[in-house]
């Protein structure tokens, strides 16, 4: 049993996207309990977001590590939600590139660490309208929008969904954080955000900050 | 062996073959009607019984167009030279290419530009500096200051040799001056690794005796030859590209036919050093288009023609004060056309100031760069895996990403150089951590390599040898009243 446990930590750290879900299958078909596998994959992703931070692994390494969850917890999420338990999550994030602006890449590294961290992740990623966020947030309840512009001029549709947020009423109920290169604390305050990330490695600890979780 | 970078990429040619047979062509007609002053009897005497016309008077060696070819064919292409550890033997051959540091006189301050003498335990810290830097495969001789606080003038190259076997495992080349050759020989055998030995033309057209001695002293040890004429374009040599090339041709390769006369197939590169003058103040123009010209052609005759490893030691100086904007330009420029055109060898790191100063923060810098250029050369490769031609297909149109593919992690690492000292943050992060420039981090990473790099020690027997030929130097030069 415990060998599975660290074979699903295994794949993480060697990134081996092929057999992802095969050894995620193979792990809940031979009884392991599938709340302590999703345990050992985010304890393994963690392991890969500490290290991207300290700056021994790298951007293709971060995101291969999340692409072998994104195949392995699929499978793991089902025998949760049969087992009738509830998976335990630091809180959900709401993320995505505003509209206008089809950079992924940034947006992408904070939604793996933020995954990576332990936080439900729902990422609309690039090109977002203003309503497709409010929608999200209000559908999810999230607790965190988080949103990127990686260019001058699409940096005010920040501002247009805060305004959104504002006028659906849901603005007390979320916090919302934004990022990317043409963003700066001044900016951030000017729009109404609660907070800015610099990179996403800080984007994370603002977000942990913001929710009160050490 | 070093490694050093492998040329995959053709070399870049500057002249057509008609070109190339005409510098040649005018060069033998140079040899033979002009001739070269050796100011050497020992030197004339072996040219006279080769076949040369020799006036004793006067001492120019007229030569033959035939003696001149025979020594060309029997340089070889390429050789090894022993260092002080086998990783380290060098392997000089048109496929590989060897960068080197710099020399100069004194050490730069980088905040105010201000230059001070050094003292030998700078010295010995720039030469271990070096022998940590993965882009120095060789250590150029009087290097990294040629002149130090605590060594007398005489003693300087000496002392220099000696501070080099203690300091780096590398090869390294022995100078010329005042019969410094016998106790840089002897330093090297002690030590038991070979050196490139030298002889420097006084241009136009003269070699001058020390040179010569030196030639004989090192291929006596059996160590090869770096043989280079060094003419100042418009003061030693024709202010044109194709009359400087034609003369510093008949310089480098009267050297060559002097060598090859003494030992045939005795392995030589030939060093190409010219720089045009400054015409405002008569200093040397370094950095100058004259110079990267001058040096392709070379580099295209010595290696299509004559088929003798080049070394370029243009790009070594810069006209720059200070590590800045100018000083990569004009270091990089040479040093870039040198690879591209076929050199063997580039003198490259850490001089700023002319031939004044050296500065291991722009030594840090320069490795960098050094690393970029030699990446050049190796180009990079095509086959199934690289053209990722399926990956393509895979991936699709936007919003598709190849971040999160294992192709991506396998190969970056492989594709990408990614410097140790160049600001690479965002503007964000940069102002964040302090604003910290590409000088900060090189001084922090000159100062992390003295506290860790280490170099394997002589053995007490070798430390002993090394001392008693030092003192050995100095009962030479006081019996001669230089000491």
């Amino acid at each position: 049993m415990s060998d599975y446990i660290q074979r699903l930590k295994d794949i993480v750290t060697d990134f081996d996207i092929d057999n992802a879900q095969a050894v995620a299958k193979e792990a809940i078909e031979s009884g392991v309990d599938p709340v302590a596998a999703a345990a050992a994959l985010t304890d393994a992703i963690r392991q890969v977001g500490d290290a991207f931070g300290k700056g021994d692994l790298f951007l293709p390494d971060l995101v291969c590590a999340s692409e072998v969850l994104k195949k392995a917890f699929p499978v793991i999420n089902e025998a949760i939600e049969k087992s009738g338990r509830k998976q335990a999550s630091l809180g959900k994030v709401v993320i995505g590139t505003v509209f206008g602006d089809i950079h992924s890449i940034g947006k992408g590294m904070v939604a793996t660490l933020l995954y990576a961290a332990g936080f439900k992740v729902i990422d609309l990623g690039i090109n977002v309208k203003g309503d497709d966020f409010l929608k999200a947030v209000k559908e999810e309840n999230a607790d965190v929008l988080a949103m990127s512009a990686l260019l001058t001029t699409t940096a005010m549709e920040q501002k247009k969904v805060i305004q959104g947020l504002k006028d659906a009423g849901l603005r007390d109920r979320v916090k919302v954080i934004v990022g990317g290169s043409p963003i700066n604390q001044e900016f951030a305050d000017s729009i109404g955000a609660d907070a800015y990330g610099a990179t996403a490695p800080e984007g994370v600890k603002v977000i942990k900050r913001l929710l009160g979780i050490e | 062996m070093r490694k050093g970078f492998i040329r995959k990429l053709e070399p870049f040619r500057i002249l057509s073959n008609a070109q190339v047979e005409y510098i040649h062509s005018s060069t033998l007609e140079v040899l033979e009607k002009t001739g070269i002053k050796l100011e050497s009897d020992r030197a004339l005497k072996l040219l006279k019984e080769n076949g040369c016309r020799v006036d004793f008077e006067i001492k120019v060696v007229k030569f033959p167009p035939f003696l001149v070819e025979e020594a060309i064919r029997s340089a070889p292409s390429s050789f090894s030279v022993k260092a002080r550890i086998p990783e380290d033997d060098l392997h000089i051959s048109p496929s590989t290419l060897y960068f080197m540091p710099a020399a100069g006189a004194k050490l730069h301050d980088e905040r105010t530009g201000k230059l001070s003498i050094a003292t030998l335990e700078q010295n010995n810290q720039g030469v271990r500096l070096c022998d940590a830097l993965e882009t120095v495969d060789f250590q150029a001789s009087y290097c990294p200051f040629f002149e130090l606080k605590d060594v007398k003038p005489v003693m300087l190259l000496a002392e220099s040799q000696a501070s080099i076997a203690r300091n780096t495992t590398r090869v390294s080349r022995g100078a010329q001056a005042t019969d410094s050759f016998i106790w840089e020989a002897r330093i090297a055998n002690a030590v038991g690794k070979q050196l490139i030995g030298t002889i420097e033309g006084a241009a136009p057209l003269c070699f001058p005796e020390d040179a010569i001695n030196a030639a004989f002293e090192y291929m006596d040890n059996g160590f090869p030859i770096w043989a280079t004429g060094g003419s100042v374009m418009g003061g030693s040599s024709p202010v044109t590209v194709a009359g400087a090339s034609i003369s510093n041709n008949a310089e480098t390769l009267a050297a060559i036919t002097l060598i090859q006369c003494y030992r045939r197939g005795h392995p030589v590169i030939a060093n190409d050093f010219v720089i045009p003058m400054d015409m405002e103040s008569g200093n040397l123009f370094f950095g100058a288009i004259g110079s990267g010209f001058h040096q392709m052609a070379f580099n295209q005759i010595y290696r299509d023609l004559y088929r003798i490893p080049t070394s370029n030691a243009m790009a070594a100086f810069p006209n720059s004060k200070l590590i800045d904007y100018q000083n990569a330009f004009e270091k990089t420029h040479l040093a870039m056309s040198a690879a591209l055109s076929g050199a063997s060898m580039i003198a490259f790191l850490g001089s700023v100031s002319q031939e004044l100063a050296w500065s291991p923060l722009q030594a840090v810098i320069d490795n960098d760069s050094a690393n970029i250029i030699g990446r050049y050369i190796e180009g990079f490769e095509i086959n199934s895996d690289t053209a990722a031609i399926e990956l393509i297909s895979e991936v699709g149109p936007s919003p598709g990403s190849y971040l999160g593919k294992k192709h991506t992690r396998e190969n970056w690492k492989k594709e990408y150089y990614v410097p140790k000292v160049f600001d690479r943050l965002s503007y964000q992060d940069w102002e964040r951590t302090g604003k910290v420039s590409v000088i900060d981090k090189a001084k922090q990473r000159a100062e992390e390599i003295l506290a860790e790099h280490n170099v394997k020690p002589l053995s007490d027997d070798e430390e002993r040898q090394v001392r008693k030929i030092l003192d050995d130097a100095r009962a030479y030069y006081m019996k001669k009243g230089l000491l």
